[in-house]
C-alpha cells in the first residue's frame, strides 16, 4: 500500500503544475481552460523534437521549450481569447475547447498516433525500505518540487506575483492602483506556458507520449485546481497532492479503470457543496 | 449523410434548449448521447423491447438522468461551474459504456442492432425510409420546441437563464423549472440517440467522442443561440462544412488518413473560435424582439471591462 | 490661485443614455472640493469616468493644462492622479503590507524609492504598521478605509479623488478620515471628494459642488454653503447661480 500512495504522490506532484496554471489563469482571466492538456502535449512534443530528432539532452531541450512556450502561449491568447475577453466564462470556456481540438491534432498531424518517448538512458529502479521508485518519478519529484518552490517566491515576493494576485483579487481596483493589466495577462500566460511544458515533459517521461496524452489529464487536474479552491495557489498544490494519492489508493478497493472516477466525483461534490474549495474564496460573478 | 445531419438538427436543438433558453451548458452533451444509444440498443437486444417502445425508454432513461443532474446540482448557480459537472457526468457515462464489459461489450461495441420497420423494408429503400423519419422527427422536435418556448413555461424559463435569484423571488418554482428543463433536453438526447442506433446498427464508445459537442456547440451558435430553427439550420450548416472537409483528401494528395483526420478536427476548432468571436449571435435571432445582452459585441463603445482586464 | 483639474462638458454612462450629461468643474491648487448631491445624481458615476473606469464619451478632463481624458487608469496614475474607490477598495487577499507594497510598486511606474512606508505615512496612519501582516480583508470597515488610503498616498499625487471616504464609518473613524485629508491636503495635495456626510466634509472644505441629474447645479465657496439655512433646497432648486460660482472661482 506504501508502493500505491507513493505512486498517488508522484502522480499528484506533476498535477500540480498544470493545476496551479489552471489556478493562476481561473484567477486573472476568470475562465476554466480546457486547452490546457493539449498544451502540455504540444509542449512535450516540441521538446522531443529537440530531444529525440536532435539529439539534445532532456534538460535543456525542456528549459528552451518552455521559455518558447510561454510565449506561444501569449500568442495564443492573443488570437483566441483576447477577442472574447469580456464575453463571459462560457464563451471562453468553449473557445478553449475549440483551441484544445487545434492543438491536439497539430500534434497527431505532425507526429501520428503512434505511442513515443523521450531519449532518456534507461535506469534501474531503486528500492527505498519497501518502496520502488524508478528514476523518471524521482526526476519527476525533484523538478516539480523545485518548480513550485519557484513559483512561491515569484507569487509572494516579486512584484510581478503579487500583482497577479491583485488583479485576480480585485481587477478594477488593480487598474486604479496603476498595474497594467494587459501586461500581468502575458505575464500570467507565460507563467502558464512555462508551468505546462515542464509538466507536459514530466507526464511524457511517466507514461508514453502520444497525442491524446495531454488531454487525459485535463479532468484530474481540474479537480485538483477545483478540491484546493479555483485562484489559490497553494489550493492548487494541496489539491493535487490529495488528487493523486485518493485515486491511486482508491484502486486498491475500485477497479482501476475507474481510477478517473475519482475525480469526477470530487470535482461534482465540490462544486455542489462547497465551491470555493479548501483555500478559495467566493466570487460574485456578474 | 442528411440522416447523420438530423442526428445532429436534435442534439443541438436539445443543447439550444438546455443553453440558448435555459441557460444551463451540458458539456456533458457526449455521455447522454452516448447513453441514450445504449439504452435504446440494450433494450432491444436485452430487453426483447421493439425499435418503437425501446426508444420511448431511451428518452425516458436520459430524461431521469438529466433531471436527476439538475436536481443534485441545484446548487450550482455559476454557469461554468455547472458546465464542469455536466462534463464530468459526461464522462462517467462514457467510462462506464467502456468498461462495464458484461452489459455493453466495453470497447467492442453492440452489434446487429435492429432498427424500425427493419423487416417490412427492403434495404434499398430504407435508407429513405430512415431520412424520411428523421427529418419528421427533427420537425416534431422544432414544433414542440416551439410550443414550449412561448407557453407560460417558456417565460418560466427564460426568467430562470436570466436571473434565477429574481424568478425564485417572483415566485416562480425555480428547482422545478431547472429540472424539467434539462429533462426535457434529456429526451431530446435520447431520441437522437436511438437514432444513432438504429442507423448504424453498431454503436461504440469511439463514436461519443467529444468532439460531438463542439459540433453541437457550432450549431447551435451558428444558428443563434435560443433559436430553434436557427440550431436546425445550423447542424445542416456545420455538417456540410464536415462533409464538404471530407474531399479535402481529393485536393491535398500526400496526406495519410490519420493526418486527413486531425486536419478536420482542426478545421473545425477553428471555425468554432471564428465564430465566437465573429458571429457569437449567429445569423438568425431569438423569435421575440431581442434585447440586447450584456456582452454584445455590437456595442459601439464597449465599457471599460471591470470584470476581466483586457 | 491656478488650476490643477478641470472638466468640461463631460458626458458618460453605462447603457443606452447618458448618466454624465455634460459636468464642468474645476479643482483650485491645494484646495479640497467636495462633490454633494441627492443619490442618482450621478456622483459616483462622476468619480469613476475621472478614475478612468468608464470611458468619457464627451467632454474634456484636464490635469494641470493637459488632457488626460483618453488615458487608461494607470497612465492617469502616473499623471498624478490617485483614486481611492468607496467600497472594494483593498486587496483582500492580500495583507496589509502587500497591498502597500503594491500601490508603491505600480503607483510610481517602478521610479519608487526608500522604504514602503515613509515616515510621512506613518504619521498620518500610526495604526498601520501593528498590521502588516495581517490581511486586508481580516480588517474592519475603518481599517480598511485607512488602508484604502494610505495606500492612494504611498506615492504623492498632484489629485486625490475620494469617493465617500466616510461611508460606512464610525463616527471616531470619520473624524479621523477627516483629520487626515486634511493634513495631507496641507502637504500640497489637492483633493475631490464626494460625500454623503455634507456637513462633516464641507467644514475642511474650501469649495463645494452640487451635483443633481447628471449635471453641476451650483459652485460655491465651502462656507456660504454651510452658511445656508436649507441644505435641503440645493438639492431641488436649479443653478441659476452657479456658473457665475464657476467663473468667480477659477478667475480668483
Amino acid at each position: 500500500m506504501l508502493q500505491t500512495a507513493f505512486n498517488g504522490l508522484v502522480t499528484g506532484i506533476i498535477i500540480a503544475l498544470p493545476a496551479l496554471a489552471i489556478t493562476l489563469l481561473f484567477g486573472v482571466l476568470k475562465f476554466p481552460n480546457f486547452a490546457v492538456g493539449s498544451m502540455m502535449t504540444v509542449a512535450a512534443y516540441m521538446v522531443y523534437a529537440l530531444n529525440v530528432q536532435l539529439g539534445w539532452p532532456l534538460l535543456p531541450a525542456t528549459a528552451v521549450v518552455a521559455v518558447a512556450f510561454g510565449f506561444i502561449c501569449i500568442a495564443l491568447d492573443y488570437v483566441t481569447f483576447r477577442p472574447l475577453r469580456d464575453r463571459g466564462g462560457i464563451t471562453l470556456m468553449v473557445a478553449s475547447l475549440g483551441l484544445g481540438f487545434v492543438l491536439e491534432n497539430v500534434a497527431r498531424f505532425a507526429y501520428g498516433n503512434a505511442a513515443r518517448s523521450f531519449a532518456i538512458e534507461l535506469a534501474r529502479p531503486f528500492r527505498f525500505f519497501d518502496i520502488r521508485m524508478n528514476r523518471e518519478q524521482m526526476t519527476a519529484m525533484v523538478v516539480a518540487t523545485i518548480a513550485m518552490a519557484l513559483m512561491y517566491v515569484l507569487l509572494t515576493r516579486m512584484p510581478v506575483g503579487r500583482a497577479m494576485r491583485a488583479v485576480a483579487d480585485n481587477p478594477s481596483l488593480a487598474l486604479v492602483r496603476g498595474i497594467d493589466s494587459a501586461s500581468i495577462i502575458r505575464w500570467t500566460w507565460f507563467i502558464t506556458g512555462v508551468l505546462l511544458a515542464v509538466g507536459g515533459v514530466l507526464i511524457g517521461m511517466d507514461r508514453a507520449l502520444e497525442p491524446p496524452m495531454g488531454t487525459s489529464y485535463v479532468i484530474a487536474v481540474f479537480s485538483a485546481a477545483i478540491l484546493g479552491g479555483l485562484g489559490s495557489p497553494l489550493g492548487a498544490f494541496v489539491g493535487a497532492l490529495l488528487i493523486g494519492l485518493v485515486s491511486e489508493l482508491a484502486t486498491l478497493v475500485i477497479p482501476p479503470n475507474y481510477r478517473i472516477g475519482i475525480p469526477l466525483c470530487v470535482i461534482a461534490l465540490v462544486l455542489i457543496f462547497r465551491p470555493q474549495g479548501i483555500f478559495g474564496q467566493m466570487y460574485i460573478r456578474r | 449523410m442528411s440522416t447523420v445531419v438530423c442526428f445532429s438538427a436534435i442534439l443541438a436543438l436539445a443543447l439550444n434548449f438546455q443553453w440558448g433558453l435555459g441557460g444551463m451548458v451540458n458539456f456533458g452533451l457526449a455521455g447522454f448521447y452516448a447513453l441514450g444509444a445504449y439504452s435504446c440498443a440494450l433494450l432491444m437486444l436485452k430487453g426483447g423491447f421493439n425499435t418503437f417502445f425501446a426508444a420511448l425508454g431511451a428518452m425516458g432513461i436520459v430524461a431521469l438522468v438529466c433531471g436527476l443532474v439538475a436536481l443534485v446540482t441545484l446548487r450550482v448557480t455559476e454557469e461554468d461551474y455547472f458546465a464542469i459537472v455536466t462534463l464530468g457526468v459526461g464522462e462517467m457515462l462514457r467510462l462506464v459504456a467502456l468498461n462495464e464489459d458484461w452489459l455493453t461489450k466495453g470497447a467492442l461495441g453492440l452489434t446487429g442492432i435492429p432498427r424500425p420497420l427493419g423487416e417490412l423494408i427492403p434495404p434499398p429503400v430504407y435508407l429513405y425510409f430512415m431520412l424520411a423519419l428523421s427529418v419528421v422527427l427533427v420537425a416534431a422536435c422544432v414544433w414542440v420546441l416551439g410550443r414550449l418556448s412561448r407557453s407560460p413555461f417558456g417565460r418560466v424559463v427564460r426568467a430562470v437563464r436570466e436571473d434565477d435569484v429574481v424568478a425564485a423571488t417572483l415566485g416562480k418554482n425555480v428547482l422545478w423549472a431547472r429540472v424539467r428543463i434539462f429533462a426535457i433536453g434529456g429526451a431530446l438526447i435520447g431520441l437522437a440517440g436511438s437514432l444513432h442506433a438504429f442507423y448504424f446498427q453498431y454503436i461504440d464508445p469511439t463514436q461519443f467522442s467529444t468532439i460531438v459537442i463542439a459540433y453541437a456547440f457550432m450549431a447551435v451558435i451558428a444558428g443563434g443561440r435560443g433559436a430553434h430553427v436557427g440550431a436546425v439550420a445550423g447542424a445542416a450548416a456545420v455538417m456540410l462544412l464536415l462533409e464538404g472537409s471530407r474531399f479535402a483528401k481529393e485536393l491535398v494528395p500526400g496526406l495519410e488518413s490519420d493526418q486527413l483526420a486531425a486536419v478536420r478536427i482542426i478545421i473545425i476548432g477553428i471555425g468554432l473560435i471564428m465564430l465566437l468571436i465573429y458571429r457569437p449571435h449567429g445569423f438568425m435571432r431569438e423569435y421575440r424582439l431581442q434585447v440586447p445582452l450584456k456582452h454584445s459585441p455590437g456595442q459601439a463603445r464597449p465599457q471599460p471591462p471591470k470584470e476581466a482586464p483586457t | 490661485m491656478s488650476e490643477v483639474f478641470r472638466v468640461e462638458g463631460l458626458h458618460a454612462g453605462y447603457g443606452a443614455g447618458d448618466i454624465l450629461k455634460g459636468v464642468d468643474l474645476c479643482v483650485a491648487t491645494g484646495s479640497i472640493v467636495t462633490i454633494i448631491g441627492p443619490n442618482g445624481s450621478g456622483k459616483s458615476t462622476l468619480v469613476k469616468t475621472l478614475a478612468g473606469l468608464l470611458r468619457a464619451r464627451q467632454g474634456e478632463i484636464l490635469l494641470k493644462g493637459a488632457s488626460i481624458r483618453d488615458y487608461t487608469p494607470p497612465r492617469r496614475v502616473h499623471a498624478g492622479i490617485s483614486y481611492v474607490p468607496q467600497e472594494y477598495n483593498v486587496f483582500r487577499n492580500l495583507t496589509v503590507l502587500e497591498n502597500l507594497k503594491i500601490a508603491r510598486e505600480f503607483m510610481s511606474g517602478g521610479r519608487a524609492k526608500g522604504p514602503v512606508v515613509s515616515d510621512e505615512l506613518v504619521a498620518l496612519f500610526p495604526e498601520l504598521p501593528s498590521r502588516f501582516k495581517a490581511l486586508a480583508g481580516n480588517l474592519s470597515g475603518g481599517q480598511r478605509q485607512m488602508l484604502a488610503f494610505a495606500c492612494a498616498l504611498t506615492v504623492k499625487p498632484e489629485l486625490l479623488i475620494m469617493d465617500e471616504p466616510s461611508a460606512g464609518l464610525s463616527p471616531k473613524y470619520m473624524s479621523d478620515i477627516f483629520d487626515c485629508i486634511k493634513k495631507v491636503n496641507d502637504t500640497g495635495v489637492s483633493v475631490l471628494m464626494v460625500e454623503q456626510n455634507a456637513i462633516e466634509a464641507l467644514r475642511i472644505s474650501d469649495q463645494c459642488i452640487v451635483m443633481a441629474t447628471g449635471r453641476v447645479r451650483l459652485c460655491s465657496d465651502a462656507a456660504s454653503v454651510l452658511d445656508m439655512p436649507d441644505l435641503q433646497t440645493l438639492y431641488l432648486g436649479d443653478a441659476a447661480s452657479g456658473h457665475e460660482s464657476l467663473n468667480r472661482a477659477s478667475a480668483a
